[in-house]
């Protein structure tokens, strides 16, 4: 496998009963790169996501993460390895504040999980980490609201720093602006890119939004019925004819 | 401007640590003196308290060891399931195997206390890595199920005739005598009540410290979205495991006091009924709230107390009546609602203030 592929997947499948939702979907990712996932609703790009995450063993197939296989990783250890992953739906812990939320984050890379008998404000450096991470996010001034509390827009961006926490080399981001008010779109894109080119990220994205996928992107996958349809660069997708027809027609029409 | 620094960092600390707790302080302090006070009411001398006189004082002193000991209990309770979000059916047992260890040792082994203190705390981190042996696999009310399979094969054990010389089956262990003279409550009263009570604001310290914890958020975010905690990386069942172990040995040790205090264990403690009074006790309190537990173990005995002594038979009928009218109006217990009304209330000042100009 080549050195700058980050994450492969080979022949992935996944079955939710009669329902193949992942269909031998072979895909490589380039370290670096911004990599978009598009689909119509159903396509299997949340649960592709899962596959990656651990939060769904595959049926078939395997992945891997800078060379090394990883498709029975407990959830928990892909943060551990580089690998984010941010929620279609808000997916946070609705009754702790903003800034407890993103401190979580930065405590799981530490090594205090188990101090028992002394106060998580001792430890300065997670609720440092956290609070320049807001700064990231453009959260501070809402570090003590509850999470629950928060417009959905900040929400996402909640979602969003608690990904970046770990700082992760892989961030999965499942439709990071759904839901969202279409002029706080392109701030969040921005942002999205910031992270990538400033933090040598490599960003797989799932996004709806067609003129951002297009400007954005340096590989798109188009998948339809739990298939790849196509791959390729913007350009090269918007000349696809079987996508045009399959799914772009659609949009566009 | 402040006046008076404490020169050292140890003394910041002692300082800081005060005025954390200064409230359970002040309660602790107005249960030492409670006693006293109730002797001088009743017209005895305050020695009456330390001559272990019979009168009301005393009375009132076991009154409050009960009601200490099921809120050690409830406390255990409130960690695993109002801190960490863990049903489990099974808590009476964790309890059950403190209390009828601590009798058998006694009474079967001859064992003195200090021994039977260590084997208490043992069995407590055993039963709890029992229960922890099927929490990976079980989640919410099928963990319920099955610690509630665990406990009713305890409770059986407990009751069968086989074990009659040990436990006394249906009819409980009796007579059991307490091994050291020093622990007596019928001669040492005012020394066990202190003992139980330093013990039980220990328990509620560490527990509140324990919270506050890297070790304690974890455990929450757990409870609030045990999947995100994951994604997070935390690999949630230690935390959960560990939040047993604290839980399963605390409420061991509630038992051993339980035997201490009435030498007769009932099997009544090994069943259900039992979980369900720790349910209901940290329902009335106020689930996850810690201090909620204090007074649910308050109002739960006092409650059974006063209405058993003024309604006599019809007592049970009436103590579920108020439950379900606490239940039903009082929804997020008594120390809940206080808090989220605290809330409010803070709120509105704040807002008034706002609007008078006198915040930004
Ligand atoms: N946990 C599940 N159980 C059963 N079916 C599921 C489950 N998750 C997803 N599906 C089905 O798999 C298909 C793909 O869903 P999903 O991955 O969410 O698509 P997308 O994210 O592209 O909109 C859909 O038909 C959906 O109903
Ligand atoms: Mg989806």
């Amino acid at each position: 496998m080549a050195d700058d592929i980050i994450l492969e997947t080979r022949n992935l499948r996944r079955e939710f009963g009669a329902l193949v939702a992942v269909n031998n979907v072979s895909v490589r990712v380039k370290a670096g790169s911004f990599h978009s996932i598009i689909g119509p609703n159903g396509a299997g790009k949340t649960t592709f996501f899962n596959l990656l995450s651990g939060t769904l063993k595959p049926t078939a197939g395997q992945v891997f993460f800078k060379g090394k296989e990883i498709t029975h990783l407990p959830v928990h250890r892909a943060v551990h390895l580089g690998i984010g992953r941010s929620f279609q739906i808000t997916n946070l812990f609705p009754n702790l504040t903003v800034m407890e939320n993103i401190r979580l984050a930065c405590q799981a890379m530490g090594r205090d999980n188990f101090r028992l008998f002394r106060s998580h404000r001792a430890f300065r450096q997670y609720e440092e980490r956290a609070w320049e991470i807001m700064g990231k996010v453009g959260l501070q001034d809402k570090a003590l609201m509850l999470a629950r509390a928060l417009p959905h827009g900040d929400q996402r961006k909640l979602e969003l720093g608690m990904i970046l926490a770990p700082d992760p080399q892989l961030l999965l981001l499942d439709e990071p602006t759904a839901g969202m008010a279409s002029e706080q779109v392109p701030e969040l894109i921005a942002l999205i890119r910031e992270i990538q080119t400033s933090g040598k990220k490599t960003i797989i994205l799932v996004e709806h939004n067609m003129n951002v996928v297009m400007r954005v992107s340096d590989t798109i996958t188009v998948m339809h019925y739990g298939e790849v349809l196509a791959e390729g660069t913007p350009a090269e997708i918007s000349a696809n004819e079987t996508v045009q027809k399959a799914y772009l027609g659609a949009l566009y029409e | 401007m402040q006046s008076t620094i404490p020169p050292t960092e140890t003394g910041r600390e002692a300082l800081r640590l005060f005025k954390e707790n200064r409230g359970p302080l002040a309660m602790l302090l107005a249960l030492i003196l409670f006693p006293f006070f109730v002797a001088l009411l009743d017209g005895q001398g305050p020695t009456a308290v330390l001559n272990n006189e019979i009168g009301n004082a005393r009375f009132l002193q076991g009154l409050l060891i009960e009601i200490f000991i099921l809120a050690i209990y409830a406390l255990s309770y409130d960690l695993i399931l109002g801190i960490t979000g863990l049903l489990s059916f099974g808590h009476a047992m964790f309890f059950a195997v403190g209390a009828y260890l601590t009798g058998i040792a006694f009474k079967s082994f001859g064992w003195g206390v200090g021994p039977t203190l260590a084997a208490v705390i043992v069995a407590g981190i055993v039963q709890a890595l029992l229960f922890g042996l099927v929490l990976p696999r079980v989640k919410g009310i099928t963990f319920a199920l099955v610690t509630l399979g665990f406990a009713s094969v305890f409770e059986i054990i407990v009751k069968s005739n086989e074990m009659v010389a040990y436990t006394g089956a249906d009819v409980g262990l009796q007579g059991v005598v307490v091994p050291a003279a020093w622990l007596n409550t019928s001669n040492e009263r005012f020394r066990l009540y202190l003992i139980v009570l330093f013990f039980t604001f220990f328990v509620y310290l560490v527990y509140r410290r324990f919270v506050d914890s890297p070790t304690g958020r974890v455990c929450i975010a757990t409870r609030e979205n045990e999947g995100r905690a994951q994604m997070l990386g935390y690999n949630t069942f230690y935390f959960k495991l560990t939040a047993l172990i604290l839980s399963s040995i605390t409420a061991a040790m509630a038992g051993f006091f339980h035997t201490v205090h009435q030498p007769i264990v009932s099997p009544a403690v090994a069943g259900l009924g039992w979980t369900v009074a720790a349910l209901l006790m940290i329902l009335m309190g106020g689930i996850g709230t810690l201090s909620g537990a204090l007074v649910g173990a308050a109002i739960f005995r006092l409650l059974q107390f006063y209405l058993e002594r003024w309604f006599g038979g019809n007592a049970t009928f009436l103590i579920g009546l108020v439950y379900v009218l606490l239940v039903m109006f009082v929804p997020y217990g008594v120390v809940g609602t206080w808090q989220a009304r605290r809330l409010d209330i803070q709120r509105g000042r704040e807002r008034l203030l706002r609007l008078l100009h006198l915040r930004p």
